[in-house]
């Protein structure tokens, strides 16, 4: 019963955003608030009942109902509840679900927050952000609906493949889907300028909120990805460039070029067309890589779906979707207003720069992602384009992005003196400098790359604070004058110097790590030992575990630091899952300081002597968990600029009458 | 199933509601004003603000607030007309209101499945426990029995039943599992033990692996006659190669076991068998895999010795598949090959020539 009104509310959720799309259609032709009212109605109510939907699909999942189909192929008796929750979204028709409410829930906050917006825009948006909706909608109830029901259900169900039976990968979806779909909202805004004819200031600050919150959404879920892939595939490493990972980076890199022109377009109102362009772009790489990973044309852990019916599908949606936009696009942009200019040296330059380099970079994954596919379906020979490929072009094009960066914030708007900007770097290029000399001085082996690469999060990280250090006058202005400039600082500010601090902490631990990182591999008997970076991992004992729904050999491994201490029991798993007969590794992970001792049991063979032994797997991996902790900084940046008031204002207060005084009410209590 | 039509109404009724108490605030509330221009006003404010604050300099306030006063100048000359209500009429409304749900309805009714109760596993459970037991298939009693055992953690009884239906119902890993509770709580009983190596074996497809033998052991320790413990360990034996150890241990068993005994037949006839010889390789057992299959999978061992060579058995293996699959030529190239990179180790090549000399499938 629970489960039939969770099908119902499904359909009901779709007829409402049909609803939702031509009351807001007509409410945009004749001008009628009533109308328009209906089609935000509809979409707050189809959120909700997507929300029930949704609801009843997790109970069938904890009841481990096998009579739908979905349950039944997902998940098992004996699955611990956090699991069976979690297999909601595991499996390719409950992510689908996931991906319409996300979608639906954007929608309701578009229809009930969006007061400042005009009401042509936002009807525009409301009836956009509507049709994504009903196309997701319909092909999730026609096509891939999680409700269907078994006649004759299974004893038991086949289970989630272990290797998504774990904590971050419960958490990933659900912040990846948030980011993948938030940009929707971004590219129905997009549609509604375009209809409108309008890309002003008020727009791009409509825009912002938006992208910054599925942004920082996105980069939780890689990272959340990333760590994932680092302690629970057992290879050492946390990025492989893998078609998957390109997927969700390259929306990433979108809405990361749209956050940065945005602002020239809500400052200057500037580039208005460039913004919309890359509102366009950014959902559209969120449902080509919706498309890559449900499609089978991939072959991954997250290829739950090999199915091509489901896969054309998906690419007629990506091409509808987009092809529409992007026409529209071709026939309303050129007659846009220009907006401010700027001189070759400011702020917005800096910015646009940014944006080439970023836009730049999608394209290099786009290719090294795609080249492959194409290469398979004409030639027939399949190649993969890995690591190296990536490290000649986007490492490049990151390195100039990433070298400028500091002296973006630093220039003025409209003209600026790129002298003056650089003289105030003058810290942070003597501190990465030092840092360069100092790495060629002491870390072995020695490394070019090593050294640039740590000059450069120095730089970043120095260069950063820089800007705050200018805007409150350190050490210029006394300290009371410091204080009260500090306390004065917009969030926004903060937020932007979080973040680009934050990607120079990764920068330190991404270079840090895979240039010093050491690997030991060894057959081990009970009571024999490797070593590793000078650490001493000696293996006690393995024994066997019973877990809730796997065996598993656990061993415990001593693991002596170079000065000979202990450093810290480890108990490393491999795990052997009876429902589905899988076997995975369980790593143990060992903090020291910013770095992990990460280790692996391997499986258990016959050694000379008759004897049970096991391959042993020790890594250094120096400074890894700042990999995590940069992005996570980041993230927290997007989420400070968000709370930032301006936005706030923008988003979530009654615009005041035209007839009030110029300067807007502010809210009570809080600071300027 | 009234309760799921009560839901559907009261799930209608609150969006039907809801959207009309939207529509009837936005008519109360009258047209809407465009909203822009308070949004440049407070963009005006904030440049004051910031300046009033120093964190921007003289002139720059001075540009920043011309550059947005001409952008509230031509926004208030951009803005269409307002947007006003017009007399929607209150039919229209209601209808569009109620056409969603009676639209969802319809729907669900073609591709839903009206009136099919949730089937909660522990619901399921409940009516199996209530069948009589003769009406269960293995699954399903293996179902049971795991509840049972739940209940009851203390008798061993339940586990080696559970045992027996994971076994039928094909699940070996499971059953071991149950047996290892079995023999956590009854760890003397040398049935337990013979059962648990079956499982083990079982779950290695019939080889007697060092974990199932070690389970045989268990089970002599404890009943020196245990005979299913004997036959398996010395069938272990016998495919190591100590083909004469093995036969005397299944002489002996023979020996011992009663007249009356049905496995004497099946002994005998085994005895028989290893007696007469090196075995034959066994014809394919699963009438499904075909000649392509097998020559593709004897490719692919050929690609794999081709890029690792390392791997004796692999090399004799392969020059027994094409021995069996009547290739003579490539068996020869394949011997020729191993024999060189074996040419040390007698035993290998023993094994090699063996494996040339298997008789060609019809």
């Amino acid at each position: 019963m629970i489960v039939e009104i969770g099908a119902f509310a499904l359909i009901l959720s779709l007829i409402l955003s049909v609803l939702q799309t031509g009351a807001s259609a007509l409410a945009r032709v004749r001008r009628a608030p009533v109308l328009a009212a209906v089609g935000e109605g509809a979409a707050i109510a189809a959120f909700f009942a997507l929300a029930v939907s949704f609801a009843a699909l997790i109970y069938a999942f904890v009841v481990s109902d096998f009579s739908v189909a979905n349950v039944a192929t997902n998940s098992h008796s004996a699955k611990p509840l956090l699991y069976r929750v979690g297999g909601a979204w595991g499996s390719h028709e409950g992510s689908m679900l996931m991906w319409c409410l996300a979608l639906t829930g954007f929608g309701a906050l578009l229809a009930g927050y969006g007061r400042g917006l005009s009401a042509g825009l936002k009807a525009v948006a409301v009836a956009t952000q509507g049709s994504l909706g009903i196309a997701f909608l319909a092909y999730t109830v026609f096509a891939s609906n999680p409700f269907w029901r078994l006649t004759d259900p299974p004893v038991e169900g086949r289970s989630l493949n272990p290797l998504l039976q774990d904590p971050a990968l419960i958490l990933h979806p659900p912040f990846l889907y948030v980011g993948y779909v938030g940009l929707s909202v971004v590219f129905s805004l997009a549609i509604a300028a375009l209809v409108e004819g309008r890309a002003d200031a008020a727009w791009a600050r409509w825009v912002r909120p938006w992208t910054l919150a599925a942004w920082s959404a996105l980069t939780v879920g890689i990272t959340l990805g990333a760590f994932w892939a680092y302690y629970e595939l057992g290879w050492g490493g946390w990025w492989f460039w893998d078609p998957v990972e390109n997927a969700s980076f390259m929306p990433w890199l979108i809405a990361t070029a749209l956050l940065h022109s945005a602002v020239v377009t809500e400052r200057r109102g500037a580039l208005p067309g460039w913004t919309i362009f890359l509102a366009l772009g950014g959902y559209t790489f969120s449902m080509l890589g919706a498309f890559l990973v449900r499609s089978g044309v991939l072959t991954s852990v997250h290829a739950f779906a090999v199915d091509p019916t489901r896969g054309v599908l998906l690419l007629t949606i990506l091409g509808v979707t987009a092809g529409l936009g992007f026409a529209l696009f071709a026939w309303r942009a050129p007659a846009m207003a220009r907006g401010g200019l700027f001189a070759p040296i400011s702020r917005e330059s800096a910015l646009v720069l940014n944006n080439i380099l970023l836009a730049a970079a999608t394209a290099t994954v786009l290719l090294g992602t795609l080249y492959p596919l194409i290469r398979e379906a004409i030639a027939g020979e399949a190649i993969s384009v890995g690591p190296p490929y990536f490290n000649l072009t986007f490492t490049p094009l990151m390195f100039i992005l990433l070298l400028l960066l500091p002296a973006g914030p630093l220039l003025a708007w409209k003209r600026a003196d790129a002298g003056v900007a650089l003289q105030r770097l003058w810290i942070a290029a003597l501190l990465a400098a030092v840092a360069a000399v100092a790495t060629l001085a002491l870390a072995q082996p020695r490394s070019l790359f090593g050294a640039a690469g740590l000059a450069l999060g120095v730089w970043l990280i120095v260069g950063s604070a820089t800007e705050v250090a200018e805007r409150i006058r350190l050490f210029r202005a006394p300290r009371g004058e410091v204080l009260r400039r500090l306390g004065g600082l917009p969030r926004g500010t903060w937020g932007m110097t979080l973040a680009h601090a934050g990607l120079g902490i990764f920068v330190l631990g991404a270079v840090f790590e895979t240039t010093w990182k050491a690997e030991t591999s060894e057959v081990l008997a009970i009571g024999q030992r490797l070593e590793v970076a000078g650490y001493v991992v000696a293996l006690e004992d393995v024994a066997p575990v019973q877990g809730p729904n796997y065996e598993a050999e656990q061993a415990t491994l001593r693991a002596f630091a170079p000065d000979g201490t202990l450093a810290c029991m480890a108990r490393p798993e491999r795990r052997l899952y009876s429902a589905g007969g899988q076997t995975t590794s369980e790593v143990a992970i060992c903090t020291r300081g910013l770095s992990h001792l990460y280790m692996v049991l391997g499986e258990r063979r016959v050694g000379a002597d008759g004897g049970p032994v096991w391959l042993v797997t020790g890594y250094w991996n120096p400074w890894a968990l700042l990999i995590f902790l940069g992005p996570g900084l980041m993230a927290l940046g997007g989420v400070v600029s968000l709370s930032d008031r301006r936005l706030r204002l923008a988003a979530g207060r009654r615009a005041a009458q035209p007839a009030a005084p110029e300067r807007a009410p502010e809210p009570a209590g809080e600071p300027a | 199933m009234i309760v799921f039509w009560i839901a559907v109404g009261v799930m209608s009724a609150a969006v039907a509601g809801f959207i009309l108490r939207r529509a009837a605030r936005a008519a109360a509330a009258g047209g809407d004003a465009d909203s822009t221009l308070p949004l440049y006003q407070r963009q005006l404010s904030e440049i004051e603000d910031l300046a009033d604050r120093g964190l921007i300099a003289a002139d720059e306030r001075r540009s920043a607030h011309a550059e947005a006063a001409r952008r509230l100048l031509s926004a208030a000359e951009s803005a269409g007309p307002a947007w006003t209500v017009s007399a929607t009429s209150r039919p229209v409304l209601v209808g569009l209101a109620v056409i969603g749900p009676v639209a969802a309805l319809g729907l669900y009714l073609g591709f839903g499945s009206p009136g099919y109760g949730d089937q909660p596993y522990a619901q399921r459970l409940d009516q199996w426990r209530a069948a009589p037991p003769t009406q269960l298939d293995a699954p399903r009693m293996a179902a049971v029995l795991r509840s049972v055992t739940a209940e009851r953690p203390a008798n061993p009884e339940p586990y080696r039943f559970l045992a027996i239906a994971e076994m039928a119902s094909g699940d070996a890993p499971a059953a071991a599992r149950a047996l290892r509770e079995a023999l956590r709580l009854a760890p003397e009983r040398a049935d337990l033990w013979e059962s648990l190596g079956e499982a083990l074996m079982m779950a290695a497809e019939g080889e007697v692996t060092p974990q199932a033998a070690a389970a045989f052991q268990r089970a002599l320790e404890r009943d020196p006659k245990a005979a299913t413990a004997r036959f398996h360990l010395a069938r272990g034996q016998i495919e190591a190669g100590e083909i004469e150890a093995g036969l005397a241990q299944w002489r002996a068993l023979l020996a011992d076991l009663p007249a009356a005994d049905p496995r004497r037949a099946v002994l005998q006839a085994a005895i028989t068998d290893v007696a007469a010889g090196p075995r034959q390789p066994a014809p394919p057992a699963d009438p499904a895999i075909g000649a392509p299959e097998i020559a593709a999978m004897v490719e692919g061992l050929a690609a794999r010795l081709a890029a690792d060579p390392d791997d004796a058995q692999g090399w004799v293996r392969l020059v027994r598949s094409y021995a069996v699959m009547g290739d003579a030529a490539r068996r020869d190239a394949a011997l020729t090959q191993a024999k060189a990179r074996y040419a040390d180790n007698p035993q290998i090549l023993r094994e090699l020539a063996q494996a040339a000399a298997a008789e060609p499938m019809r």
